[in-house]
């Protein structure tokens, strides 16, 4: 049997095993000339895979610029969500332009290096819906809200965004609804009450959802939003040099001039 | 008694050999001495045609009647096809989905083997390496063991690429099924084909290669054919770590034009088209060590 086992790990082996690469992250990008970013392929216009099959979107210009600051060369990976904030990247991936709300469960396994865009989360109903005209509105409904999201710690009152004002929280007993954010708007589409009432998400994809499908409307703004960028953790140096280069893009209207592009609005200014 | 038990194993049944013929391939072997079963397998043939094209016909039909935005699938087809690269260049779509499941078949057919082995085998170690190895993985799920694969195997510093990790789980998992389909298959030989082998003189590996294992091959095809189209579905899982294969790209054009039903239906018609070619493959096995039984 120790024939089989050799030939596992043979056969391991020659599909590309690598022992992890110690190290700091500033040392690997400097060293490589490559700087992998991580980020959300189904997130327009934040992140998506464009008509000519290449991911586009703001959060991809952002890391383009990141890259092209630091001198570098910029790959993009497009990991599962839950791969992405489970943290312990491994060396695997450097940076997480990734549209990512900084929360203090999140803050245990990630370092935030910068705020880059803030973009409030909104309550979306049922275009046809009369009965929800305020966040108020929603106690006792079904409201739903991606798996694991931000949103979905909103609706369970345990949403704490680090550096940010304590949130309020005015309604009671709803009913958070997590699932895959795609399928909830599919079943808000269905009606208001069908299978959910409502949706609670972010503005910038809401409205870009709107003007595409028409079926849906916003009636709230809830809290603000910061969106940072995140970095494996332990890392200080590469986390100030990330902080530094995001700053240096801020002023020199980088930023402001990708955001325009892609939201019609700046949403990149300092004070979230 | 060899004999009566080969002969056992080669006796036909008319209506079950009309049956596996007409399952979707058109040209079938067809005995020659009954001129009254050939039109009886020709009539079935044609019959099962057509309620295949009625069929497929209803659901054509429920589909184009869904108000779907068919120039977005017309656009979208070539890259879920995986016509062209990806943008960093590796192949993707159902290209990728192909690449994975075949490499996964041919992994899972070695482990397999080897695991049937342990499982038949005298040796205690042995048997225990395989019982637990085969209870471990057919005991979880798949999901559950491509993050432990890709995430967890990190933290021992054993680092793999997602492809890798993809191959590895698919690999992992099916061959503790296959194992089984394979041990059932090689006890389903009589003890009397071994025994009659022996006392010709047959060395071992003759015995094992020549005699037993056509004769469970028989038995494995239909069963490890059935694996292997769940395989090419269960495939999609990868997604997870960023492989760009069929339903990755589906999923994420899907949401992306939010247009998703498009997107879903067009990687379901793919995969069905793939599966199709799957059992095809799998009829011509079974017709071919079905006849090496009859001309023997």
């Amino acid at each position: 049997m120790n024939a089989r086992l050799t030939v596992l790990a043979a056969l391991a082996l020659s599909l590309g095993a690598s022992l992890a690469v110690a190290g700091s992250t500033l040392d690997r990008v400097q060293k490589t000339g490559v700087l992998t970013n991580v980020l959300v392929n189904d997130y327009p216009p934040f992140g998506f895979i464009d008509s000519s099959n290449h991911l586009a979107g703001f959060d991809v210009d952002v890391a383009n610029a990141v890259a092209k600051r630091l001198g570098v060369k910029l790959k993009l990976e497009t990991p599962g969500w839950e791969t992405i904030v489970g943290g312990k990247w491994q060396g695997r991936w450097d940076l997480c332009i990734c549209s990512m709300t900084p929360s203090t469960e999140r803050a245990k396994v990630l370092d935030f290096a910068a705020a880059y865009y803030s973009s409030p989360a909104v309550l979306i109903v049922n275009k046809d819906d009369k009965a929800i005209r305020s966040i108020k509105d929603i106690s006792g409904k079904k409201i739903g809200v991606g798996t694991g999201s931000s949103y979905e710690a909103y609706l369970n009152k345990t949403l704490q965004i680090p550096g940010a004002k304590p949130i309020t929280y005015s309604f009671t007993n709803v009913q958070p609804v997590p699932s895959d954010e795609t399928v909830a708007f599919q079943n808000l589409a269905l009606g208001s009450g069908v299978r959910l009432d409502g949706v609670v998400s972010d503005l910038a994809t809401a409205r870009a959802r709107i003007k595409e499908t028409g079926k849906f409307k916003i009636v709230g703004t809830l809290y603000r939003e910061p969106n940072w960028v995140a970095v494996d953790k332990g890392d200080d140096a590469w986390k100030a040099k990330v902080a530094a280069t995001i700053a240096a893009l801020r002023a020199d209207g980088t930023l402001a001039k990708i955001s325009k592009k892609w939201l019609g609005e700046d949403i990149t200014k300092e004070n979230f | 008694m060899g004999n009566a038990a080969a002969d056992r194993l080669v006796s036909h049944s008319p209506v079950l050999d009309a049956a596996s013929e007409a399952g979707v391939h058109p040209a079938g072997a067809v005995n020659p001495h009954l001129n009254s079963q050939f039109n009886l397998g020709r009539r079935f043939r044609l019959r099962v045609g057509l309620t295949w094209l009625s069929l497929l016909g209803i659901l054509g039909f429920a589909f184009a009647h869904m108000g779907m935005d068919f120039s977005l699938i017309r656009q979208k087809l070539p890259f879920l096809l995986g016509l062209s690269l990806s943008p960093d260049g590796f192949i993707q779509g159902a290209a990728l989905t192909l690449f994975i499941t075949f490499w996964a078949m041919l992994f899972c057919c070695l482990i397999g083997v080897l695991t049937a082995l342990g499982r038949m085998s005298a040796n205690p170690v042995a048997f225990a390496l395989a019982t637990f190895y085969a209870s471990f993985f057919r005991g979880t799920p798949l999901l559950v063991q491509v993050l432990l694969i890709y995430l967890a195997l990190p933290q021992v510093g054993v680092e793999l690429g997602a492809l890798s990790s993809g191959i590895i789980a698919l690999s992992l998992n099916y061959g503790a099924y296959l194992a089984e389909t394979i041990r059932g298959g090689v006890l389903s030989v009589p003890p009397g084909q071994r025994e009659a082998a022996r006392a010709l003189g047959m060395p071992r590996w003759v015995i094992g290669w020549k005699v037993v294992a056509p004769q469970a091959l028989r038995i494995i095809v239909p069963p490890a054919g059935s694996l292997f189209v769940s395989m090419l579905k269960d495939s999609s899982l990868v997604s997870l770590m960023g492989l760009w294969e069929l339903n990755f790209l589906a999923q994420s054009y899907g949401r992306s034009t939010y247009r998703y039903m498009e997107m879903l239906s067009t990687a379901a018609a793919i995969y069905w088209t793939m599966s199709i070619v799957f059992e095809l493959l799998q009829v011509r096995l079974e017709r071919r060590f079905g006849k090496a039984y009859a001309s023997d």
